[in-house]
Order: C-alpha cells, then sequence, then structure tokens
C-alpha cells in the first residue's frame, strides 16, 4: 500500500537548535531556500507565506510548532491554477540530535491521487535541503542554477 | 504497477570525476561508509564487495561503469539467511554536473515483493550520501 507521499532524511553536523533557527529564520532561510522568504510568528494556527521575488508561491499554516523538535504546516502551491485548487498537503519536520549531529527527516504527505503539487516538491525538497546542510557544515549555501530552480515550477510537466 | 524501491537525490558542492572517485575508491568509502571498503576493479561484468573489517556483506557484478556519469552494480546483501536467498536487487548512480554543484541520484531497485533488504537500505544510504556529501564540502565525514 503505498501512499502518494514524499519522505527524506538527511544528517547535518549542526544543533537541533541552531537547525530549527535555520528552519525558522525569516533571514537565515532566504540564504539558502532557493531565493525565498519565509515570513510567519511560527505559532500554532499562524499563516506562513514563502514568497520568491515578490511572487506569493505557497501559503501555510502552523499546525505544530515544539522547538526544536518538530515543526508542521500544511501547504498549498498557489502559482498554478490546478495546484491552486488541490486540497492543502501537510509538511513534518523531525528533528533527531545524534551526537554529533542532527537526523532530519521531513515528509510531505497528504496529496491526493495525480497531483500536481508532489512532483514539483519531490524536485524541491531535495535542492532546499542539500543546501541547508551545505550552510550549516560549510557556512555557505549551495549555488545551484536558475534553470534547475525553475525547474521545480515544472515538473508535472516531465513526470 | 508501482514497484517498491528506494530513490535519493542530492546536490555536493565538488565535481563530477572527484564524486566519482568519492564513490569508487575504498579510501573514500572508509571515511563515509560504514568504514566500508569496495573491492573491484570498476569493469562492467566483475565481481563487486562491500567489505567492512574482514567480512563481506553484500556483493554484486558491475552493471555499468560510464565515468564520470553513471555507474550499476547488482546488489546481495549477505547480512542474514533470509537476504542471502533474496534475488539480488540493483543500485544505480548518476551525476550531472549542474554549474557549481554537481546532482547525484541514487536508484536502489529490482526487490523482490517483501523483500527484507529495502527497509535497511532505505535508513543507510541517507546516512551513508549525507557522510558523503559533508566529507566532499568539508573535507570530513559526519
Amino acid at each position: 500500500m503505498s501512499k502518494p507521499e514524499f519522505v527524506y532524511t538527511t544528517y547535518i553536523k549542526t544543533t537541533p537548535e541552531k537547525l530549527w533557527h535555520a528552519l525558522t529564520d525569516r533571514e537565515f532561510s532566504h540564504k539558502y531556500w532557493m531565493e525565498c522568504v519565509l515570513t510567519s510568528d511560527w505559532k500554532v494556527g499562524s499563516r506562513m507565506t514563502m514568497e520568491r521575488h515578490g511572487e506569493l508561491k505557497n501559503e501555510c499554516v502552523i499546525l505544530e510548532s515544539d522547538p526544536p523538535r518538530k515543526l508542521a504546516y500544511s501547504w498549498r502551491s498557489i502559482f498554478d491554477p490546478d495546484m491552486k485548487k488541490e486540497n492543502p498537503s501537510r509538511v513534518t519536520y523531525i528533528l533527531e540530535a545524534q551526537g554529533e549531529t542532527v537526523k532530519l527527516t521531513v515528509t510531505h504527505e497528504g496529496f491526493v491521487e495525480s497531483s500536481k503539487t508532489l512532483p514539483s516538491i519531490s524536485t524541491g525538497w531535495p535542492m532546499v535541503l542539500a543546501s541547508l546542510k551545505s550552510i550549516l557544515e560549510t557556512g555557505k549555501p549551495l549555488v545551484i542554477d536558475p534553470a534547475t530552480l525553475a525547474s521545480t515550477e515544472t515538473a508535472h510537466v516531465k513526470a | 504497477m508501482s514497484k517498491p524501491d528506494f530513490v535519493y537525490v542530492t546536490y555536493i558542492e565538488t565535481t563530477p570525476q572527484k564524486l566519482w572517485e568519492a564513490l569508487t575508491s575504498s579510501a573514500f568509502t572508509r571515511q563515509y561508509f560504514f568504514n566500508t571498503d569496495i573491492v573491484t576493479d570498476w569493469k562492467v561484468g566483475s565481481k563487486f564487495a562491500y567489505v567492512q573489517n574482514g567480512k563481506t556483506n553484500d556483493e554484486g557484478e558491475i552493471l555499468e561503469a560510464d565515468p564520470p556519469k553513471r555507474l550499476s552494480y547488482s546488489f546481495h546483501s549477505l547480512m542474514n539467511e533470509t537476504s542471502i536467498r533474496e534475488t539480488p536487487s540493483r543500485v544505480t548512480f548518476v551525476l550531472e554536473p549542474l554549474g557549481k554543484v554537481v546532482r547525484l541520484t541514487l536508484t536502489h531497485d529490482n526487490f523482490p515483493p517483501e523483500s527484507v533488504v529495502l527497509q535497511p537500505i532505505s535508513n543507510g544510504w541517507p546516512k551513508i550520501l549525507s557522510g558523503l556529501k559533508s566529507l566532499l564540502e568539508t573535507g570530513r565525514s559526519i
């Protein structure tokens, strides 16, 4: 019984507190998150917006916020008319300290069959999470070229 | 007809040549792959083994080797009697340069239904590839 969902685990040499900050701080996240700006007060029930170059891309609502262990928000992609019509999906972050590293598990679920959002986020998360790991371990995010970044918004076409 | 398989994509600040060496040389794998040596000559048809502290954990055969772009081998886990009876699965690495980074796509597929190998490799690969990325970007694995 496979469900339409996306799960990604990465191990980062950092602390849960620094990782939480990296996931939720507006200025810090802008450095590595594919040129996006994340804005929220991160309280349960609050809105969180993801904008790129001043354009609203994803609308979210905070569902769980338990720093520095667990964060969950609903997710609606609005840059595409079909995605905008889909019910919101759900993103959950679990942060687990393991010695000198933190195991970060991101689960993005709650997609309808033949969702157009799922191929988009499946392309985007590995880029975001690879750049997150780089900035926390080296101080610098990854430099990902604009064509590759743009591929996240058209991933459903080739899928 | 969806088959059970494991796919993991990561982006590493390195070159395809360095990433290829890190995937295929024991001097590197020992540092990020649970102290495991990789024993093979990387010629198509040659035998291949992951050896940890003198013990062979997995073995297989090189299916494709096109440096520094594509690498594939069959994967037969020797971790227990059930896995030894299981038909071999397949591991494929695809390396794509994208400006200053390389996109690495690992696909581990061809598992039989009810595989006992799929779950352990699904837990193992993210840790191994996280260590590989750290090693190439910072000089040290995690």
